[in-house]
């Protein structure tokens, strides 16, 4: 595979047809499906694009069955939720809530990149809405929010019951959204460290490491004030993303409108608003790397577990996943890693970004325990 | 991982494809019809399904028509990168993808719904023994021996007449409606605002 792009193949889907007419014919027959399988597997050689027809074409001979695929779904019995009572228990939030506490790491969310509301109503409204065959999906979202759900009680009681005080930290990985008592919500990503105190005066957070965004709630009384590192942002109503990276304080805000500042040149305070970034540089230091090129939305799409890439470069996209997973991506290739790239991933698939990349780049993977290589094939 | 557990996660994503991405590839391709010649879309088509055959676990994809369109989108902005020359066409469409791909409106709903019937009119529409075939394989649930059997005829012949009828039902799926190009068309015209994502970078 040296072609920069995999050309065309035609007549692969016809191919394919007879492969899984012949593997249908094998029937039950053990011995002659699995020598079935071994030619079928030289055939594709590891062209994905072959790969993808033999796929199509056993998809749709599984669909002529014609039973509601809901049932062969769920047999494959892959997802149970994470209660195996999930289903039964959807509407029984303190069962569910028993071990649900990890739940409020964003389950599974939608392709389509709706703004997430996976606590609330909604949530299960879209899916049931989604279509009527995919019935375990349905359980393992279902069970996710029961437990969402109860995550959320549990929060919301211990926070009232700390007196308005909260610090949160989240692991490699790890995705919470945590309601605050004032109606406010926070979103906090991976490896992040958070201060919550809502003082009478004012609401005031510590970003102490990582990135976090905020849906503030109205309350002009009560400003609702994010520290990070020497960098300020005030908001009164309205949503941000602010992210502390070693020598930046990026502020992405989603609604309305902030001001920010440095400490000790308040006199120079900027307003920065919907769909706008702002990159400050900590004190004495100036920003290295020039700002990404996704939209504000984009690149908060980690609230959904998601990660967009519109026009970053693969290595920018591999340092991404190397923020979430324990598996390291690493590009081996320099011009490989200047390419510009497209695409939109689960946070925590660094292995389906490998094999997507491998397909648009023509590139080699090569997986070392937790590391994932990709090199020029 | 054992051996087991990946058969029922392959078998999974078949189920899932069928379901879910099959469904709508004719919509998917009368859209690309629109800014690709049939080499490019017939290409953009087997790219995207071999994406979703590299994919391992499908349970966080809520629609299959909107990744399917979305990992469609992928593949041609990929390309329009590396081609370097870009036509304005392309660009225009490529803006309106969102709401063609992404939004759930009742139509797309029953259109789901009538998957069943929808597959039954084209096992319906095949050819003499071929379409018999099908019928006595999928329908009664007899295995390609028995059909043999009662038919009187070799296995071969079975075996032939199947890989013809799945040709045969691929190549429907691929075409659909006669309409779906039409009500993507009419779709259309309400989604100049989108900005065009690509052109920012030139």
């Amino acid at each position: 595979m040296t072609k920069a792009k995999p050309a065309l193949q035609p007549g692969i889907a016809d191919q394919a047809a007879l492969w899984v007419a012949r593997l249908d014919a094998a029937g039950n027959n053990a011995e002659l499906s699995g020598a079935l399988r071994l030619d079928i597997s030289a055939w594709m050689d590891g062209d994905p694009c072959r790969t993808g027809a033999f796929l199509r074409a056993e998809a749709a001979w599984h669909m002529m069955d014609g039973r509601t695929g809901a049932l062969d779904v769920a047999d494959a019995g892959l997802e149970q939720g994470p209660q195996p009572q999930g289903e039964e228990n959807q509407d029984n939030i303190p069962v569910a809530g028993a071990e649900g506490v990890d739940e409020d790491v964003v389950p599974a969310k939608h392709a389509d990149g709706g703004d997430s509301q996976l606590h609330q109503p909604a949530t299960a409204a879209t899916v049931a809405l989604d279509t009527p065959m995919s019935s375990s999906r349905r359980i393992v979202l279902r069970g996710g929010v029961a437990a969402a759900v109860a995550a959320l009680a549990f929060i919301v009681t211990s926070s009232l019951m700390a007196g308005r005080s909260q610090h949160i930290e989240t692991g490699l990985g790890e995705i919470r959204r945590i309601p605050l008592a004032d109606g406010s919500l926070a979103a906090v990503n991976t490896l992040t460290e958070v201060e919550i105190a809502l003082k009478p005066a004012q609401r005031h957070i510590v970003l102490a490491r990582g990135e976090a965004w905020f849906q503030v709630a109205k309350d002009p009384d009560r400003p609702f004030v994010v520290e990070a590192g020497d960098v300020r942002v005030r908001a009164v109503g309205t949503a941000f993303g602010v992210q502390l990276r070693d020598n930046v304080v990026d502020v992405r805000v989603t609604e309305g409108e902030v001001e920010v500042w440095r400490v000790g040149d308040e006199a120079n305070k900027k307003r920065v608003s919907a769909g706008e970034l702002a990159s400050l540089g900590q004190q004495g230091r100036t920003p290295l790397q020039p700002p990404p090129v996704e939209t504000v939305e984009q690149a908060l799409s980690w609230r959904d577990g998601q990660l967009v890439f519109d026009g970053s470069t693969v290595g920018e996209a591999a340092a991404q996943f190397n923020r979430y997973n324990q598996v390291k991506l690493e590009i081996a290739d320099p011009v490989m890693a200047q390419k510009k790239m497209v695409g939109r991933f689960r946070t925590n698939e660094p292995q389906a970004f490998a094999r997507a990349a491998a397909v648009l780049l023509d590139a080699k993977v090569d997986v070392r325990n937790d590391r994932i290589i990709l090199s020029v094939s | 991982m054992g051996e087991a557990l990946n058969d029922r996660r392959r078998a999974m994503i078949v189920a899932w494809v069928g379901q879910e991405i099959l469904p709508h590839e004719a919509h998917v391709r009368a859209w690309l019809r629109r800014m690709l010649d049939p080499d490019e879309l017939e290409d953009v088509i087997q790219q995207a399904y071999a994406q979703i055959a590299a994919l391992s676990d499908v349970s966080h994809i809520l629609s299959g028509r909107a990744y399917f369109f979305a990992t469609a989108r992928s593949i041609i902005l990929m390309q329009v990168r590396r081609a370097r020359v870009v036509r304005i066409e392309t660009m225009a469409e490529m803006s309106s993808f969102e709401s063609v791909g992404d939004e759930f409106s009742p139509e797309r709903i029953t259109m789901g719904r009538d998957q069943l019937a929808h597959v039954r009119q084209l096992i319906d529409a095949l050819p003499g023994r071929c379409g018999k075939i099908i019928k006595l394989r999928k329908i009664d649930g007899l295995s390609q021996r028995q059909v043999a059997e009662m038919l009187g005829v070799s296995e071969n012949i079975v075996e032939n007449d199947v890989a013809k009828g799945l040709k045969l039902i691929l190549q429907a799926m691929a075409d659909g409606e006669r309409d779906a190009e039409r009500r993507i068309t009419g779709m259309r015209e309400n989604d100049k605002s989108q900005a065009s994502i690509t052109t920012r970078d030139r």
